[in-house]
Protein backbone atom coordinates (compact mmCIF):
# COMPACT_ATOMS: atom_id res chain seq x y z
CA UNK A 1 0.00 0.00 0.00
CA UNK A 2 1.68 2.98 -1.37
CA UNK A 3 1.64 6.64 0.87
CA UNK A 4 -1.33 7.99 -1.05
CA UNK A 5 -3.54 5.36 0.21
CA UNK A 6 -2.69 5.91 3.39
CA UNK A 7 -3.43 9.65 3.04
CA UNK A 8 -6.82 8.47 1.26
CA UNK A 9 -7.46 6.92 4.33
CA UNK A 10 -6.79 9.22 6.64
CA UNK A 11 -8.71 11.90 4.73
CA UNK A 12 -12.05 9.57 4.79
CA UNK A 13 -10.90 8.52 8.53
CA UNK A 14 -11.11 12.43 9.41
CA UNK A 15 -14.70 12.75 7.94
CA UNK A 16 -16.20 10.08 9.84
CA UNK A 17 -14.60 10.52 13.11
CA UNK A 18 -14.74 14.82 12.98
CA UNK A 19 -10.89 14.46 14.12
CA UNK A 20 -7.95 16.11 11.66
CA UNK A 21 -5.91 14.02 10.45
CA UNK A 22 -3.13 15.24 12.63
CA UNK A 23 -4.82 13.86 15.40
CA UNK A 24 -5.34 10.66 13.70
CA UNK A 25 -1.73 10.35 12.17
CA UNK A 26 -0.89 11.44 15.78
CA UNK A 27 -2.50 8.08 17.69
CA UNK A 28 0.69 6.19 15.61
CA UNK A 29 -2.10 3.46 15.34
CA UNK A 30 -3.31 4.80 11.10
CA UNK A 31 -1.35 1.91 9.58
CA UNK A 32 -2.55 -0.62 11.58
CA UNK A 33 -5.95 0.55 11.58
CA UNK A 34 -5.57 0.30 7.40
CA UNK A 35 -4.14 -3.14 7.28
CA UNK A 36 -6.62 -4.16 9.78
CA UNK A 37 -9.42 -3.41 7.54
CA UNK A 38 -7.42 -4.36 4.62
CA UNK A 39 -6.89 -7.97 5.72
CA UNK A 40 -10.40 -8.87 6.52
CA UNK A 41 -12.69 -7.15 3.85
CA UNK A 42 -10.06 -7.06 1.29
CA UNK A 43 -8.28 -3.82 -0.28
CA UNK A 44 -11.07 -3.97 -3.22
CA UNK A 45 -13.43 -3.35 -0.49
CA UNK A 46 -11.48 -0.52 1.05
CA UNK A 47 -10.86 1.13 -2.47
CA UNK A 48 -14.46 0.82 -3.30
CA UNK A 49 -14.48 2.57 0.29
CA UNK A 50 -11.96 5.16 -0.84
CA UNK A 51 -13.52 5.73 -3.97
CA UNK A 52 -16.92 6.81 -2.75
CA UNK A 53 -15.43 9.18 -0.27
CA UNK A 54 -13.16 10.67 -3.23
CA UNK A 55 -16.77 10.69 -5.25
CA UNK A 56 -18.16 13.31 -2.54
CA UNK A 57 -17.90 15.97 -4.30
CA UNK A 58 -20.26 18.90 -1.91
CA UNK A 59 -17.99 21.26 -0.37
CA UNK A 60 -18.02 21.00 3.83
CA UNK A 61 -21.17 22.17 5.16
CA UNK A 62 -25.05 20.67 5.14
CA UNK A 63 -24.99 19.57 1.26
CA UNK A 64 -21.75 17.15 2.12
CA UNK A 65 -23.10 15.46 5.45
CA UNK A 66 -25.91 14.28 2.82
CA UNK A 67 -23.92 12.97 0.07
CA UNK A 68 -21.76 11.18 2.65
CA UNK A 69 -24.69 9.94 4.18
CA UNK A 70 -26.64 8.91 1.17
CA UNK A 71 -23.51 7.42 -0.66
CA UNK A 72 -21.53 5.73 2.29
CA UNK A 73 -22.90 5.58 5.40
CA UNK A 74 -26.34 4.48 4.01
CA UNK A 75 -25.11 2.24 1.23
CA UNK A 76 -25.29 -1.40 2.30
CA UNK A 77 -22.08 -2.71 1.64
CA UNK A 78 -20.01 0.39 2.23
CA UNK A 79 -22.34 1.21 5.53
CA UNK A 80 -20.91 -1.30 7.70
CA UNK A 81 -17.23 -1.12 6.62
CA UNK A 82 -17.52 3.03 7.50
CA UNK A 83 -18.93 2.61 10.69
CA UNK A 84 -16.49 -0.19 11.70
CA UNK A 85 -13.80 2.55 11.07
CA UNK A 86 -15.26 5.00 12.76
CA UNK A 87 -15.31 2.01 15.75
CA UNK A 88 -11.61 1.25 14.96
CA UNK A 89 -10.71 4.32 15.76
CA UNK A 90 -12.75 5.68 18.62
CA UNK A 91 -12.21 2.55 20.84
CA UNK A 92 -9.35 0.55 18.86
CA UNK A 93 -11.52 -2.65 18.44
CA UNK A 94 -12.73 -4.16 15.13
CA UNK A 95 -16.63 -5.31 15.50
CA UNK A 96 -17.77 -8.38 13.61
CA UNK A 97 -19.22 -6.98 10.53
CA UNK A 98 -22.93 -6.89 11.43
CA UNK A 99 -25.12 -10.57 10.46
CA UNK A 100 -26.73 -9.04 7.47
CA UNK A 101 -23.85 -7.93 6.06
CA UNK A 102 -22.34 -11.51 5.81
CA UNK A 103 -25.33 -13.11 4.80
CA UNK A 104 -25.29 -10.71 1.57
CA UNK A 105 -21.35 -10.83 1.31
CA UNK A 106 -20.32 -13.80 2.65
CA UNK A 107 -18.26 -13.73 5.89
CA UNK A 108 -14.94 -12.67 6.22
CA UNK A 109 -11.54 -14.73 7.52
CA UNK A 110 -10.73 -13.32 10.67
CA UNK A 111 -14.28 -10.81 10.70
CA UNK A 112 -14.38 -11.65 14.90
CA UNK A 113 -14.26 -8.75 17.88
CA UNK A 114 -11.08 -8.09 18.44
CA UNK A 115 -8.58 -4.99 20.16
CA UNK A 116 -6.00 -4.34 17.64
CA UNK A 117 -3.11 -3.75 19.95
CA UNK A 118 -2.72 -3.00 23.14
CA UNK A 119 -1.59 0.45 22.12
CA UNK A 120 -5.02 0.74 20.24
CA UNK A 121 -7.11 0.87 23.48
CA UNK A 122 -4.72 3.51 24.73
CA UNK A 123 -5.27 5.59 21.67
CA UNK A 124 -8.87 5.20 20.80
CA UNK A 125 -10.23 9.07 20.26
CA UNK A 126 -13.05 8.17 22.30
CA UNK A 127 -11.20 9.23 25.43
CA UNK A 128 -10.15 12.99 23.99
CA UNK A 129 -14.05 12.92 23.05
CA UNK A 130 -14.90 12.52 25.96
CA UNK A 131 -11.96 14.15 28.04
CA UNK A 132 -11.51 11.60 29.71
CA UNK A 133 -8.71 9.41 29.95
CA UNK A 134 -8.12 5.24 29.30
CA UNK A 135 -8.63 3.56 32.28
CA UNK A 136 -5.43 1.65 33.35
CA UNK A 137 -3.13 3.51 30.74
CA UNK A 138 -1.87 6.69 29.80
CA UNK A 139 -1.08 8.08 33.56
CA UNK A 140 -3.43 11.55 33.91
CA UNK A 141 -1.26 12.10 36.87
CA UNK A 142 -2.15 12.30 41.03
CA UNK A 143 -5.50 14.44 41.84
CA UNK A 144 -6.17 15.01 37.66
CA UNK A 145 -9.36 13.54 38.40
CA UNK A 146 -9.70 16.84 40.35
CA UNK A 147 -10.32 18.75 37.79
CA UNK A 148 -13.51 18.91 35.56
CA UNK A 149 -13.24 16.66 32.10
CA UNK A 150 -10.85 18.59 29.24
CA UNK A 151 -13.14 18.90 26.31
CA UNK A 152 -10.75 20.42 24.19
CA UNK A 153 -12.93 20.29 21.35
CA UNK A 154 -15.38 22.09 22.55
CA UNK B 1 25.64 10.12 47.69
CA UNK B 2 26.87 8.87 50.91
CA UNK B 3 25.95 11.52 53.82
CA UNK B 4 29.12 10.56 56.05
CA UNK B 5 31.21 11.38 52.48
CA UNK B 6 29.11 14.64 52.35
CA UNK B 7 30.03 16.14 55.43
CA UNK B 8 33.82 15.39 55.32
CA UNK B 9 33.57 16.87 52.02
CA UNK B 10 31.63 20.41 52.74
CA UNK B 11 33.73 20.47 55.99
CA UNK B 12 37.55 20.51 54.10
CA UNK B 13 35.66 22.64 51.40
CA UNK B 14 34.86 24.90 53.79
CA UNK B 15 38.22 25.06 54.96
CA UNK B 16 40.29 25.97 51.78
CA UNK B 17 38.01 26.69 49.35
CA UNK B 18 36.36 29.85 50.20
CA UNK B 19 39.23 31.70 49.17
CA UNK B 20 38.99 30.23 45.84
CA UNK B 21 35.16 30.64 45.04
CA UNK B 22 33.99 32.71 42.27
CA UNK B 23 31.01 33.76 44.60
CA UNK B 24 31.86 35.82 46.55
CA UNK B 25 28.51 37.42 47.07
CA UNK B 26 24.63 36.71 47.75
CA UNK B 27 23.84 38.78 43.65
CA UNK B 28 26.73 36.12 42.58
CA UNK B 29 25.01 33.51 43.91
CA UNK B 30 21.62 34.26 42.70
CA UNK B 31 23.31 34.78 38.97
CA UNK B 32 24.90 31.06 39.22
CA UNK B 33 21.27 29.68 40.63
CA UNK B 34 19.57 31.22 37.69
CA UNK B 35 21.89 29.51 35.43
CA UNK B 36 21.51 26.40 37.42
CA UNK B 37 17.93 26.47 36.34
CA UNK B 38 18.28 27.17 33.08
CA UNK B 39 20.70 24.54 32.95
CA UNK B 40 18.85 21.79 34.53
CA UNK B 41 15.55 22.57 32.13
CA UNK B 42 17.50 23.04 29.17
CA UNK B 43 18.16 19.07 28.85
CA UNK B 44 14.37 18.35 29.46
CA UNK B 45 13.23 19.24 25.94
CA UNK B 46 15.78 16.83 24.48
CA UNK B 47 15.16 13.96 26.82
CA UNK B 48 11.59 14.55 26.63
CA UNK B 49 11.87 14.31 22.69
CA UNK B 50 13.74 11.56 22.79
CA UNK B 51 11.74 9.68 25.03
CA UNK B 52 8.77 10.72 22.51
CA UNK B 53 10.57 9.31 19.64
CA UNK B 54 11.00 5.56 20.82
CA UNK B 55 7.62 3.49 19.18
CA UNK B 56 4.98 2.73 21.68
CA UNK B 57 5.66 -0.95 23.54
CA UNK B 58 9.03 -1.01 21.90
CA UNK B 59 12.49 -0.17 23.78
CA UNK B 60 11.21 -0.64 27.26
CA UNK B 61 15.03 -0.14 28.41
CA UNK B 62 15.38 3.09 26.60
CA UNK B 63 12.19 4.34 27.41
CA UNK B 64 12.76 3.11 31.50
CA UNK B 65 16.28 5.43 31.40
CA UNK B 66 15.28 8.11 29.73
CA UNK B 67 12.08 8.52 31.28
CA UNK B 68 13.45 8.77 34.89
CA UNK B 69 16.52 11.05 34.06
CA UNK B 70 13.69 13.26 32.62
CA UNK B 71 12.00 13.01 35.73
CA UNK B 72 15.02 13.61 37.97
CA UNK B 73 16.08 16.55 35.78
CA UNK B 74 12.53 18.07 36.56
CA UNK B 75 13.62 17.49 40.68
CA UNK B 76 16.53 19.08 40.30
CA UNK B 77 14.72 21.72 38.75
CA UNK B 78 12.55 22.05 41.69
CA UNK B 79 15.52 21.96 43.86
CA UNK B 80 17.14 24.48 42.40
CA UNK B 81 14.29 26.93 42.72
CA UNK B 82 14.27 26.00 45.64
CA UNK B 83 18.11 27.17 46.89
CA UNK B 84 17.32 30.24 44.76
CA UNK B 85 13.66 31.07 46.78
CA UNK B 86 15.99 30.33 50.21
CA UNK B 87 18.78 32.98 49.47
CA UNK B 88 15.85 35.81 48.35
CA UNK B 89 16.37 35.17 44.72
CA UNK B 90 13.82 35.61 42.11
CA UNK B 91 12.65 32.08 40.09
CA UNK B 92 10.96 33.34 36.72
CA UNK B 93 11.07 30.27 33.98
CA UNK B 94 9.35 32.68 31.77
CA UNK B 95 11.75 35.49 31.42
CA UNK B 96 13.36 35.85 28.07
CA UNK B 97 15.69 33.07 26.84
CA UNK B 98 15.09 31.18 29.73
CA UNK B 99 14.39 28.54 27.54
CA UNK B 100 17.47 27.88 24.53
CA UNK B 101 16.99 27.58 21.23
CA UNK B 102 18.29 24.49 20.13
CA UNK B 103 20.66 23.09 19.04
CA UNK B 104 22.32 24.93 22.19
CA UNK B 105 25.42 25.01 24.42
CA UNK B 106 24.32 24.18 27.49
CA UNK B 107 23.68 27.42 29.94
CA UNK B 108 26.86 26.13 32.12
CA UNK B 109 29.04 27.22 29.17
CA UNK B 110 30.36 23.61 27.98
CA UNK B 111 31.57 24.45 24.81
CA UNK B 112 32.85 21.04 23.47
CA UNK B 113 29.06 20.16 22.20
CA UNK B 114 25.79 21.18 21.53
CA UNK B 115 23.02 19.72 22.62
CA UNK B 116 19.57 19.05 19.96
CA UNK B 117 16.42 18.78 19.92
CA UNK B 118 16.42 15.25 18.05
CA UNK B 119 15.14 11.61 17.84
CA UNK B 120 16.68 8.96 19.95
CA UNK B 121 19.31 7.28 18.18
CA UNK B 122 23.30 6.60 19.02
CA UNK B 123 24.45 10.40 18.03
CA UNK B 124 21.48 11.20 20.43
CA UNK B 125 22.90 9.48 22.88
CA UNK B 126 26.23 10.25 22.68
CA UNK B 127 25.46 14.12 23.30
CA UNK B 128 22.84 13.04 26.47
CA UNK B 129 26.44 10.96 27.71
CA UNK B 130 28.22 14.13 27.22
CA UNK B 131 25.54 16.33 29.24
CA UNK B 132 25.87 13.81 32.27
CA UNK B 133 29.30 13.17 32.17
CA UNK B 134 31.22 12.81 35.50
CA UNK B 135 33.24 15.79 36.73
CA UNK B 136 35.90 14.37 37.01
CA UNK B 137 37.72 10.48 36.77
CA UNK B 138 35.87 8.28 38.97
CA UNK B 139 38.81 6.97 40.44
CA UNK B 140 40.33 10.84 41.55
CA UNK B 141 39.84 12.41 44.68
CA UNK B 142 36.34 13.09 46.14
CA UNK B 143 36.53 16.40 46.12
CA UNK B 144 36.47 18.45 42.64
CA UNK B 145 38.88 20.63 41.01
CA UNK B 146 38.68 23.90 40.02
CA UNK B 147 38.08 23.67 35.89
CA UNK B 148 40.70 26.76 35.28
CA UNK B 149 43.04 24.63 33.67
CA UNK B 150 40.94 23.25 31.50
CA UNK B 151 40.39 24.12 27.98
CA UNK B 152 38.28 21.31 26.77
CA UNK B 153 35.16 22.36 28.79
CA UNK B 154 31.95 23.15 29.17
CA UNK B 155 30.47 25.35 31.84
CA UNK B 156 31.41 29.40 32.27
CA UNK B 157 30.94 30.87 35.19
CA UNK B 158 28.29 33.35 35.65
CA UNK B 159 29.92 37.03 34.88
CA UNK B 160 33.59 35.42 33.96
CA UNK B 161 34.04 33.94 30.61
CA UNK B 162 37.35 32.67 31.38
CA UNK B 163 36.37 30.59 34.45
CA UNK B 164 34.77 27.00 33.10
CA UNK B 165 33.65 24.05 34.52
CA UNK B 166 34.43 20.33 32.74
CA UNK B 167 31.02 19.38 34.13
CA UNK B 168 27.92 20.20 35.98
CA UNK B 169 29.41 18.64 38.76
CA UNK B 170 32.04 20.64 39.05
CA UNK B 171 29.25 23.86 38.16
CA UNK B 172 27.41 22.45 40.96
CA UNK B 173 30.54 22.22 43.33
CA UNK B 174 31.55 25.70 42.51
CA UNK B 175 27.56 26.66 43.95
CA UNK B 176 28.06 24.88 46.98
CA UNK B 177 31.49 26.54 48.14
CA UNK B 178 29.60 29.54 47.25
CA UNK B 179 27.06 28.87 49.97
CA UNK B 180 29.81 27.67 52.03
CA UNK B 181 31.66 31.30 51.67
CA UNK B 182 28.43 33.33 52.08
CA UNK B 183 27.00 31.21 55.46
CA UNK B 184 30.46 32.02 56.94
CA UNK B 185 30.32 35.56 55.95
CA UNK B 186 26.24 36.32 56.61
CA UNK B 187 25.89 33.39 59.06
CA UNK B 188 21.73 32.12 58.65
CA UNK B 189 21.48 35.52 57.61
CA UNK B 190 22.07 33.89 53.91
CA UNK B 191 18.70 32.33 54.14
CA UNK B 192 16.68 35.29 53.92
CA UNK B 193 13.96 33.80 51.86
CA UNK B 194 10.02 32.97 52.53
CA UNK B 195 9.89 29.89 53.81
CA UNK B 196 6.32 29.54 52.18
CA UNK B 197 7.76 29.80 48.73
CA UNK B 198 9.98 26.21 49.54
CA UNK B 199 8.35 23.23 47.96
CA UNK B 200 8.32 20.06 50.01
CA UNK B 201 8.09 16.27 49.20
CA UNK B 202 4.44 16.70 49.19
CA UNK B 203 4.63 18.39 46.23
CA UNK B 204 6.92 15.80 44.74
CA UNK B 205 6.39 11.96 43.40
CA UNK B 206 7.58 9.15 41.54
CA UNK B 207 11.10 9.96 41.00
CA UNK B 208 14.18 8.56 42.79
CA UNK B 209 15.07 11.18 45.30
CA UNK B 210 13.40 13.20 47.76
CA UNK B 211 12.35 16.66 47.32
CA UNK B 212 13.75 18.87 49.83
CA UNK B 213 13.21 21.98 51.72
CA UNK B 214 16.30 24.28 52.07
CA UNK B 215 16.03 26.33 54.91
CA UNK B 216 19.68 26.06 55.94
CA UNK B 217 23.24 25.32 55.16
CA UNK B 218 22.60 21.64 55.63
CA UNK B 219 19.58 21.79 53.45
CA UNK B 220 21.31 23.52 50.74
CA UNK B 221 23.80 21.37 50.60
CA UNK B 222 21.96 18.29 50.76
CA UNK B 223 20.33 19.35 48.09
CA UNK B 224 23.32 20.15 46.09
CA UNK B 225 24.84 17.29 46.46
CA UNK B 226 21.40 15.28 45.41
CA UNK B 227 21.66 17.09 42.31
CA UNK B 228 25.36 16.36 41.59
CA UNK B 229 25.19 12.79 42.97
CA UNK B 230 21.84 11.89 40.60
CA UNK B 231 23.50 13.43 38.03
CA UNK B 232 26.93 12.65 37.41
CA UNK B 233 27.80 10.49 39.79
CA UNK B 234 30.86 12.37 41.26
CA UNK B 235 33.32 10.75 43.41
CA UNK B 236 30.75 8.15 44.18
CA UNK B 237 31.15 5.41 41.42
CA UNK B 238 28.85 4.78 38.95
CA UNK B 239 26.07 4.18 41.85
CA UNK B 240 25.13 6.50 45.21
CA UNK B 241 25.38 5.64 48.81
CA UNK B 242 21.28 5.08 47.95
CA UNK B 243 22.23 2.14 44.96
CA UNK B 244 20.68 4.37 42.71
CA UNK B 245 22.58 4.58 39.17
CA UNK B 246 23.94 7.99 38.37
CA UNK B 247 22.21 9.36 35.21
CA UNK B 248 25.55 8.79 33.22
CA UNK B 249 25.56 5.17 33.45
CA UNK B 250 22.10 5.29 33.23
CA UNK B 251 22.48 6.21 29.45
CA UNK B 252 25.89 4.16 28.99
CA UNK B 253 23.71 0.97 29.86
CA UNK B 254 22.17 1.90 26.36
CA UNK B 255 25.24 2.65 24.89
CA UNK B 256 27.00 -0.87 26.06
CA UNK B 257 23.89 -2.98 25.77
CA UNK B 258 24.65 -4.25 29.28
CA UNK B 259 23.16 -3.25 32.58
CA UNK B 260 24.60 -2.36 35.44
CA UNK B 261 24.69 -4.50 38.80
CA UNK B 262 25.76 -3.33 42.38
CA UNK B 263 29.38 -3.36 43.09
CA UNK B 264 30.28 -2.79 39.18
CA UNK B 265 32.42 -0.54 38.36
CA UNK B 266 32.68 2.20 36.26
CA UNK B 267 32.37 1.50 32.52
CA UNK B 268 32.27 -2.09 32.93
CA UNK B 269 28.46 -3.46 33.90
CA UNK B 270 28.37 -7.29 34.30
CA UNK B 271 24.40 -7.55 34.40
CA UNK B 272 22.12 -8.75 32.15
CA UNK B 273 21.47 -7.53 28.48
CA UNK B 274 20.06 -4.29 27.97
CA UNK B 275 18.17 -4.39 24.55
CA UNK B 276 17.81 -1.25 22.08
CA UNK B 277 16.19 -1.40 18.50
CA UNK B 278 17.06 1.30 17.31
CA UNK B 279 14.93 1.14 14.24
CA UNK B 280 11.74 1.26 16.62
CA UNK B 281 11.94 5.25 16.47
CA UNK B 282 10.23 8.07 14.83
CA UNK B 283 12.86 9.78 12.89
CA UNK B 284 11.82 13.07 13.57
CA UNK B 285 13.21 16.38 12.51
CA UNK B 286 16.23 17.54 14.03
CA UNK B 287 15.59 21.23 15.78
CA UNK B 288 12.17 21.69 14.22
CA UNK B 289 11.18 24.98 13.90
CA UNK B 290 7.43 25.93 13.55
CA UNK B 291 7.83 28.22 10.97
CA UNK B 292 9.37 24.69 8.83
CA UNK B 293 5.73 23.33 8.51
CA UNK B 294 4.25 26.38 6.96
CA UNK B 295 3.05 24.35 4.16
CA UNK B 296 1.01 22.09 6.72
CA UNK B 297 -1.46 24.14 8.30
CA UNK B 298 -2.88 21.61 10.34
CA UNK B 299 0.51 20.29 11.96
CA UNK B 300 1.84 23.78 11.93
CA UNK B 301 -1.52 24.54 14.22
CA UNK B 302 -0.63 21.87 16.22
CA UNK B 303 3.26 22.70 16.63
CA UNK B 304 1.97 26.08 18.17
CA UNK B 305 -0.63 24.79 20.18
CA UNK B 306 2.15 23.00 21.91
CA UNK B 307 4.41 25.84 22.84
CA UNK B 308 1.57 27.83 24.02
CA UNK B 309 0.59 24.88 26.12
CA UNK B 310 4.35 24.46 26.93
CA UNK B 311 4.67 28.46 28.13
CA UNK B 312 1.64 28.54 30.20
CA UNK B 313 2.99 25.32 31.73
CA UNK B 314 6.79 26.74 32.63
CA UNK B 315 4.11 30.07 33.84
CA UNK B 316 2.05 27.74 36.20
CA UNK B 317 5.54 26.57 37.61
CA UNK B 318 7.02 29.96 38.36
CA UNK B 319 3.58 30.77 39.74
CA UNK B 320 4.07 27.82 42.05
CA UNK B 321 7.43 28.28 43.15
CA UNK B 322 6.64 32.14 43.56
CA UNK B 323 4.54 31.39 47.13
CA UNK B 324 2.04 28.88 45.94
CA UNK B 325 3.47 25.72 45.58
CA UNK B 326 0.23 23.85 46.05
CA UNK B 327 -0.18 24.61 42.49
CA UNK B 328 3.17 22.12 41.35
CA UNK B 329 0.04 19.32 42.28
CA UNK B 330 -2.16 21.02 39.42
CA UNK B 331 1.12 21.03 37.37
CA UNK B 332 1.27 17.13 37.37
CA UNK B 333 -1.78 16.14 34.86
CA UNK B 334 -0.16 19.25 32.47
CA UNK B 335 3.22 17.44 32.31
CA UNK B 336 1.15 13.71 31.28
CA UNK B 337 -0.72 16.54 28.89
CA UNK B 338 2.76 17.45 27.44
CA UNK B 339 2.97 13.81 26.90
CA UNK B 340 0.15 13.03 25.10
CA UNK B 341 0.25 16.89 22.58
CA UNK B 342 4.39 16.03 21.83
CA UNK B 343 3.47 12.24 20.90
CA UNK B 344 0.84 13.66 18.61
CA UNK B 345 3.61 15.39 16.86
CA UNK B 346 6.09 13.05 16.63
CA UNK B 347 3.66 10.21 15.14
CA UNK B 348 2.79 12.41 12.49
CA UNK B 349 5.11 12.21 9.18
CA UNK B 350 5.76 15.57 7.73
CA UNK B 351 4.24 15.24 4.23
CA UNK B 352 6.86 14.97 1.44
CA UNK B 353 9.78 15.12 3.50
CA UNK B 354 12.55 12.22 3.14
CA UNK B 355 14.84 11.32 6.06
CA UNK B 356 17.90 9.49 4.76
CA UNK B 357 20.82 8.71 7.74
CA UNK B 358 24.41 7.44 6.60
CA UNK B 359 24.87 3.49 6.28
CA UNK B 360 25.99 3.32 10.11
CA UNK B 361 22.80 5.39 11.70
CA UNK B 362 20.67 2.75 12.49
CA UNK B 363 17.56 5.51 12.66
CA UNK B 364 15.15 4.37 9.82
CA UNK B 365 14.64 6.22 6.74
CA UNK B 366 11.52 7.61 5.40
CA UNK B 367 9.53 10.71 6.14
CA UNK B 368 10.74 12.55 8.84
CA UNK B 369 7.95 13.24 11.50
CA UNK B 370 7.18 16.30 13.43
CA UNK B 371 8.57 17.00 16.80
CA UNK B 372 7.74 19.71 19.39
CA UNK B 373 9.87 23.09 18.74
CA UNK B 374 9.99 24.47 21.97
CA UNK B 375 9.96 27.77 20.47
CA UNK B 376 8.81 30.41 23.61
CA UNK B 377 9.95 33.62 22.28
CA UNK B 378 7.47 34.05 19.45
CA UNK B 379 4.59 33.35 21.84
Amino acid sequence: MGPDRLDRFLALSAELTAFDVVELAGTGESDAYLATVDRIVGTGAVDALLDAHTAISEPPGQARDHQLRHSMLGDEFLGPLARNVIKLWYVGIWYQLPRSWREVNGARDGDVTFTISANAYTQGLLWPAVGANPAGARAPGWASWTEPPRLAKL
Amino acid sequence: MSDTSTNNDTTAKTDDTTSTTAITTIEALHEYLGRAMQLEHATIPPYLTALYSLHPQTNSAANQVLRVVAVEEMLHLTSVANLMNAVGGQVDLTAPGFVPEFPTYLPDGEEDFQVNLACFSPATLETFLKIERPAAAPDEARRLMPARRRTDIMVTAPGDPELRYYSIGEFYAEIERGFNYLHDRHGDQLFSGDPTHQAGPEYYYSGGGELRRVVDIDSARSSIELIIGQGEGVGTGAFDAENELAHYYRFEQLKLGRYYQLGDEPHHPTGPDCEVDWSAVYPTQTNPRVGDLSGFPELQETAVSFNRFYADFLALLTKAFNGEPELLIEAVPKMFEIRNKATVLIRNPIPGSSATHSAADPTPDGPMHAAPTFEMESQ
